[in-house]
């Protein structure tokens, strides 16, 4: 990104006001600042679906940290869109009341929370028992080029059904009585598949062009609008560009941003669309560029084995990553196709399409400095910034940027991107040890697993489980959701 | 497990998919090994039912990784680079070399598959094979076995060198010819560019360990010079001065033969050794000699009988007396029976030119005698000698031109005084001299190519000694010759 400011005390409460400026949008969302929390998940949840007391813990966190909004975990509309198991769904009423109260315990710290409504497709890291004899729906029959995950092209019929259900889920969401929904169309799930040129090679109606590759999305929303009507707020997660050949030079590149563009004004359907847009990039989860950072080499062979099951590439995959030699030279190549920036790595793919739309723009990639963020809101490249990794590492880094440009050097995110790896076995949290204080590896080693696994504090069962939020803070809560 | 249970279908898909890489895996393992035996494996090599096929074609075992020469290289050298060809000299024929109709490489000549290259290799019917034109206009006929009279070896020899040496010898221009000829493939081209290389590498290397070969006065054809070779080539000595140029021998008969002195000085007894030996010669190394193919063709020309002169060459009515003169004056030394038969004839009696004994030095007999070192066989029998081993003369009428060096052209002319016989003569021709009991050598080209001029004046092939018979009267010298004619 160019032409950063550089950080400046003095011009601190300049940029603490830009940030913590309340947002609304026209669904009648109102977020206290700038910030929201990207989704992000964590495998803390039941295998079939049903939300956790972890769950509750690890959303307040954030919420209990300042920030303005929550979209939500990767929450599939149905078991068959999952990519992990023990991640929380939507598929069903009875997850209804976990969500209920997810948004209960969010609200109360006068945070909105937006429900991510997902599906994997092909991009299956872990399908669990339940797909263990299924193939994934996609909208191509070709494998995941990445792992090899098999992938079979959806039928018409299919379609349709699965537009239902991310009907069903926004339904569910809005009963729940969270504060919106955000479609996940970007980093290579479904809807990527659907809207990517670089995967969508379909020759039907939602083939080809971009009107054909937007019209599954599109048939989405308005199923959505249907059936919440214009005042719950949906926003779609897109890519402003695919990068589609980042490990194949052989793949198709994808969507360049020309076509973004145009897939945005359909998504808006002449006003009656979508409410905003959160802008990522990259066609493929994960990607050199989201999350932007280091690839760890030293953890994927320890974490990436779960997935070798999943693909028919990932006994390739894992041979690299256990090769010291060929693990650091792929390590390289994750660094050269990400390129220099982190911190706002998509902020001149949000203003391109701010300048575009006219519904508001966030924009998600490594965000954790008050003049960064201060710079590209107030340049109007963006509306408000999306932090995932950042907020994992430091839950307060709202409260920090209140007071200060970004947290204590020692404590910034990294970046390592160890947090990603580890999801796939562990409790989600940040792996980075030398964040962690102690004299010794064990005295941080500890201090990082009492970080890492304070996520199941409070406990389910125990004196502090029963007490729900304080009424004061209900009562705010209630107040910020200005229905 | 019950085995109704279906496979996952990342389970299907990488059986599958392992199914076709071992499928795969195989397939390039069969290639390569197959690739490997083609390249690697020599072929067996080559036999002959038939013993006198076998002598002319058959392996003895020269046709070697290391000394082998690439037999596409070797054939078209005549045809890029005619000019290094005697003049007029078309093909191997121009150097005597004998080519069979229906035959891809001349008489004395074996042909085996290394490296995925055929090689060519040297075997004993080189030297020791030849043809006779019993009259002016008829077909000359092969006669195994006899001296190869027509063969210009160091001729041939100088040739490759020349064409070695020539700027045009390159891969490409060699390459094109020989695909003149056949089609190679990908990886035949590889290795013919890589053999050309190495030929023109080793063929250099070995012009100028034969540099002296320029010092001396030219073998000519049938004649060679045997020794000097071993001595520069595998043992690294200098040859200054010497001269070891001799007449190619016969071959047959050689069971009568054990227990003589063998080689024209006498300097081995043993028939192993001096079979061994001329195979070395012939580009056998130690490791390479095919035991079994020598072996069998040691037995062959065990017994191997000499060819008969055409009966009706013969006046059989001067027979009676020359055989009786032959016993008064030739048995003791060169009949079968004969007191001094194989036994060395010290110079100062026999008188013939001392060269040929003289170049057989003591310093080569030790380094002959290494030869074989770790091998049962290891040489043990060279020494060195003072003059020249009484041949039995079997077959004499075939052995042409006469004395060790060849000085002589006819029986006749050796029963002259030394101050008559021809000072300079043809040798080459294959045309024969029923009468005087010797190849044609009064005119400087035959049928088939020029023919060298022989100067008995030069070092090494003087004509002299071997008085044995010069004072008979002309017609007891007829009927002397007459009688020779059935030896």
């Amino acid at each position: 990104m160019e032409a950063v400011r550089s950080p400046n005390a003095e011009r601190h409460e300049e940029d603490r006001d830009q940030i913590f400026q309340p947002l609304s949008f026209r669904s009648g969302l109102r977020v206290k600042n700038r910030l929201f929390r990207s989704s992000i998940s964590g495998t803390f949840d039941e295998y079939n679906g049903h939300g956790t007391h972890a769950r509750l813990n690890w959303e307040e966190s954030f919420a209990r940290g300042g920030i303005g909004a929550i979209i939500s975990s990767f929450v599939p509309v149905t078991v068959r869109g999952r990519i992990l198991p023990r991640y929380a769904t939507i598929d069903d009423d009875d997850k209804i009341p976990f969500w209920r109260e997810v948004g209960r315990r969010v609200h109360a710290h006068d945070c909105r929370f937006l429900l991510q409504l997902s599906h994997s497709g092909r991009q299956q890291d872990v399908g669990g028992v339940e797909n263990l004899y299924r193939v994934a729906r996609s909208s191509t029959s070709k494998k995941d080029y990445f792992h090899g995950i098999l992938s079979q092209a959806m039928s018409r019929g299919e379609i349709g059904q699965i537009v239902q259900l991310f009907a069903d889920g926004a339904e569910r969401a809005q009963k729940a009585g969270l504060d919106g929904v955000e479609l996940h169309g970007a980093n290579g799930y479904l809807l990527t598949q659907f809207l990517s040129s670089g995967i969508n090679d379909r020759v039907d109606e939602y083939g080809g062009g971009v009107e054909g590759r937007a019209r599954f999305v599109l048939e989405i929303v308005r199923a959505i609008r249907k059936r919440v009507g214009s005042g719950f707020h949906l926003q779609m997660k897109i890519n402003a560009v695919d990068h589609n050949s980042w490990l194949y030079p052989w793949e198709k590149a994808g969507n360049r941003l020309e076509e973004t563009l145009k897939i945005c004004t359909i998504l808006e359907d002449d006003g009656a669309g979508v409410d905003a847009f959160h802008v990522s990039s990259g066609s493929t989860f994960p990607h050199p560029r989201n999350p932007p950072g280091d690839f760890p080499v030293g953890e994927a062979p320890l974490w990436y084995d779960v997935m070798l099951s999943s693909g028919v590439r990932t006994g390739l995959n894992q041979r690299i990553f256990k090769n010291r030699f060929l693990a650091s030279l792929f390590r390289k190549f994750w660094l050269w196709r990400r390129g220099k920036v982190i911190e706002g790595i998509n902020a001149e793919y949000a203003r391109d399409i701010r300048n575009h739309v006219n519904v508001p723009v966030v924009c998600t990639g490594g965000f954790q400095h008050a003049h960064v963020i201060a710079d590209v809101i107030r340049r109007g490249w963006c509306d408000g910034v999306t932090i995932a990794r950042p907020l994992i590492a430091n839950r307060d880094l709202p409260k920090i940027l209140e007071q200060a440009n970004g947290p204590e050097p020692s404590k910034e995110c990294t970046y390592c991107n160890k947090c990603l790896l580890n999801d796939l076995e562990n409790p989600l949290g940040c792996y980075e040890l030398s964040r962690y204080d102690g004299a010794t590896f064990e005295e941080r080693y500890a201090n990082m697993m009492r970080s890492v696994m304070s996520v199941f504090e409070p406990p389910a069962f125990g004196p502090k489980a029963e007490s729900g939020p304080e009424p004061a803070a209900a009562e705010i809560a209630e107040k910020g959701r200005a229905r | 497990m019950k085995s109704s249970e279906p496979l996952t279908p990342v389970t299907a898909y990488t059986r599958r998919r392992s199914r076709a890489v071992r499928s795969l895996v195989l397939l390039v393992l069969f290639a390569l090994v197959w690739t490997g035996f083609w390249l690697l494996g020599a072929s067996a090599p080559q036999r002959f039912e038939d013993d006198v096929e076998h002598f002319k074609y058959g392996s003895i075992g020269s046709d070697n990784a290391e000394r082998g020469l690439p037999y596409w290289i070797f054939t078209v050298l005549p045809e890029v680079f005619p000019e290094h060809l005697p003049p007029g000299g078309k093909g191997y024929e121009a150097f005597g070399l004998l080519v069979e109709p229906g035959r891809d490489r001349p008489v004395g000549f074996s042909k085996r598959r290394v490296f995925g290259i055929d090689l060519l290799g040297l075997n004993c019917a080189l030297c020791h094979t030849s043809v006779v034109r019993d009259d002016p206009g008829t077909e000359p006929r092969l006669v195994v076995g006899m001296p190869a009279n027509t063969v210009d070896l160091q001729g041939l020899f100088q040739f490759i060198f020349r064409c070695a040496g020539d700027g045009r010898f390159t891969e490409a221009n060699l390459l094109a010819a020989i695909e003149g000829h056949v089609d190679l493939n990908f990886i035949e081209r590889i290795l013919y560019r890589i053999a050309i290389a190495r030929f023109r590498e080793t063929v250099l290397a070995q012009r100028d360990k034969l540099e002296y070969w320029n010092d001396i006065p030219a073998f000519g054809p049938g004649r060679v010079d045997t020794f000097g070779p071993y001595a520069t080539l595998l043992f690294g000595m200098g040859v200054d001065g010497l001269i070891g140029t001799s007449d190619f021998p016969s071959l047959w008969n050689q069971n009568p033969r054990v227990g003589m002195e063998l080689h024209w000085d006498g300097n081995n007894d043993s028939v192993e050794e001096r079979n061994r030996s001329a195979s070395i010669g012939a580009g056998n190394t130690p490791e390479s000699m095919d035991e079994e193919s020598l072996a069998r063709l040691a037995e062959w020309i065990g017994d191997l009988p000499p060819p008969p002169l055409p009966a009706e060459r013969v006046d059989r009515s001067k027979v009676d007396l020359g055989r009786t003169l032959f016993g008064k004056h030739c048995a003791n030394c060169h009949a079968f029976d004969g007191e001094r038969v194989g036994k060395v004839e010290p110079l100062a009696n026999v008188g013939t030119d001392p060269h040929r004994t003289d170049a057989f030095t003591v310093e080569l007999a030790k380094q002959m005698n290494t030869l074989g070192e770790g091998y049962p066989w290891k040489f043990t029998r060279f020494k060195t000698t003072d003059g020249y081993a009484n041949q039995p003369l079997d077959g004499i009428w075939a052995r042409a031109p006469y004395l060790h060096n060849g000085s002589v052209p006819t029986l006749w002319d050796l029963l002259l005084d030394p101050d008559e016989r021809p000072k300079t003569f043809y040798r080459g021709d294959a045309s024969y001299d029923w009468e005087n009991v010797g190849f044609r050598s009064d005119r400087p080209k035959d049928e088939e190519r020029r023919l060298f001029l022989f100067d008995t004046t030069l070092p090494g092939n003087g004509n002299g000694g071997h008085l044995y018979g010069v004072d008979l009267e002309p017609e007891s010298k007829r009927a002397l010759v007459e009688y020779m004619k059935t030896l």
